[in-house]
């Protein structure tokens, strides 16, 4: 291993995992983009009110998740990583129930029959989900890779000093 | 190399109250020049000065003949040590000490070299990933050279760093200061009000009092030839004692004592001749004899030393200190007589020493 990238590694004792732990934040950013902008206030219906509230519950509970994730990556904890894969697996089957169940549902508003959710804003929420899942992997594979490197140069160093 | 000039250093502050009065000094190259002083007699304003963080109102600063006078603190390279450390405490010791590397816009592996390097010259290498509260006061001074040393800049400046220690962790944080600068060989401008400090770690020290410049010299010179009442009070403890005594008939003859005098001395004071000067004898030139009686009200043991206070003359209206070799134990109201060994004079309108001229 060249020097070079032996004091980029022994830097990691030092330095905090950052990019895993932004990445991770962006996330919620996107998460929050998704769910700000799939609810409709024209929709009075009961089944719509408990799909909303329990998205609401929901969205508290990811993002708490994430910060979590993101706290626990920032200082190259492994099993945060596999937290931080398992919520963007979430984040992928999401799109498949909301906003594709609002995206077919249709709904009588003004005496007009119309979708739910309209083509446009069904591929942004989509976006908004896809790009929160891959911001999640990237940051669960960056952690892996940098603490795998770190633990293994930290038991090198050990292994010396013994 | 960082050889420093200060010529005709003023200081005036807007409401006209001036803190420094032309202030000359040479810093050579790797020399550690101690200001010491009472407080507010302007050593930390003219370190300031020197840091840029006080504007010169008068006078010349130069750094490797340069003049600096007007360069701001961040362009000068120089880095300066604060009394509270100056340390952000939601960093963690490596990223204090990398900081002012990162805001340079410095490589990363480069700034982690100079960090390690630095920690391993501070004994700091275990404590890089805490946080500053988590370490002794000792410690995170420590970690504030360290965060001077990262930036190898061309002279240090020390703002009472020691101040905020206990006196154990004063004296080895001294001793580290001293080795620090033996290894660096950086030139160093350091200030403090504690003479012990000035006297242990100084290549020179600069004594000031009322924003003037009172005595420029070795810790020897200081402490052995003073220039001036001041200076002779200010450096030593316990502090030199004095009496005003008239000069007549080779002996010194003082309010309830004489004090003879050898040929050297009388030769001194030829000048003096029936007026009145002041005698000082540091505390350390007071041995048990036959000459002078002391009455005894405090007797305290050092260990190696024991320091004796008490009144001394026939009226017994003359307070002395001394400090006897060895471990007494005299009682308040004990009767001793002491002799002075070396004595210092000065005149007692200028107050400046009085030395023999060089004929």
């Amino acid at each position: 291993m060249n020097d070079e990238r032996l004091i980029k590694l022994d830097r990691l004792r030092y330095t905090k995992n950052t990019t895993s732990s932004r990445l991770a934040i962006l996330a919620i950013l996107f998460d929050v983009l998704f769910f700000v902008s799939i609810y409709k206030s024209d929709v009075g219906t009961y089944y719509y009110n408990i799909l909303i509230g329990a998205s609401i519950i929901y969205n508290l509970v990811f993002m708490l998740a994430v910060f979590l994730g993101s706290e626990g990556v920032k200082n190259y904890k492994q099993g945060y990583s596999w937290l931080l894969v398992a919520l963007g697996v979430i984040q992928i089957v999401r799109i498949f129930i909301l906003p594709a169940g609002a995206h077919a549902a249709t709904v009588r508003a003004g005496g007009v029959q119309t979708q739910v959710m309209g083509d446009a804003q069904y591929i942004r929420v989509i976006v908004y989900l896809a790009v929160s899942a891959v911001c999640l992997f990237v940051s669960a594979a960056v952690n892996l890779r940098k603490s795998r490197a770190l633990n293994a140069h930290v038991a090198s160093l050990n292994g010396r000093q013994a | 190399m960082a050889e420093l000039s200060l010529q005709h250093i003023d200081k005036i502050y807007d409401n006209n109250v001036q803190a420094v009065f032309d202030f000359n000094l040479d810093v050579k190259d790797g020399e550690l020049i101690v200001l010491v002083g009472p407080s507010g007699c302007g050593k930390s304003t003219t370190l300031r000065m020197v840091a840029g963080l006080e504007d010169i109102s008068r006078g010349t600063l130069t750094l490797d003949g340069r003049n600096i006078t007007q360069t701001p603190a961040k362009d000068r390279d120089m880095a300066m040590v604060f009394q509270n450390y100056a340390l952000y405490g939601h960093m963690t010791i490596y990223e204090n000490m990398a900081f002012s590397l990162t805001l340079r816009g410095e490589d990363p592996n480069v700034i982690h070299k100079k960090v390690l390097a630095a920690a391993e010259i501070l004994g700091l290498t275990n404590q890089l990933n805490k946080k500053p509260a988590q370490l002794s006061g000792g410690q995170r001074q420590r970690v504030a050279m360290g965060c001077s040393i990262v930036r190898s800049p061309k002279v240090f400046l020390f703002d009472e760093p020691l101040s905020n220690l206990d006196a154990k962790l004063r004296g080895a944080t001294r001793r580290e200061i001293l080795l620090l600068h033996k290894r660096l060989q950086a030139t160093m401008l350091y200030v403090t009000h504690d003479q012990t400090e000035a006297l242990t770690l100084a290549d020179r020290i600069v004594c000031m009092s009322m924003g003037r410049v009172q005595q420029i010299g070795t810790p020897l010179e200081l402490y052995d030839t003073p220039n001036n009442l001041f200076v002779a009070g200010f450096i030593g403890l316990p502090p030199m004692n004095f009496y005003d005594v008239t000069f007549e008939e080779g002996r010194l003859r003082g309010n309830g004592f004489e004090v003879s005098l050898i040929d050297e001395e009388k030769a001194t004071l030829a000048d003096y001749l029936h007026k009145e000067i002041t005698l000082g004898v540091r505390p350390e030139d007071i041995d048990v004899g036959s000459d002078l009686p002391v009455k005894v009200f405090s007797n305290e043991n050092l260990g190696m030393n024991t320091l004796v206070h008490g009144h001394m003359g026939e009226a017994l209206n003359n307070r002395i200190s001394a400090k006897l070799r060895g471990w007494t134990s005299y009682h308040s109201g004990d009767l001793i007589r002491v002799d002075f060994k070396k004595k210092h004079f000065f005149d007692k309108e200028t107050t400046n020493a009085i030395r023999k001229e060089a004929r």
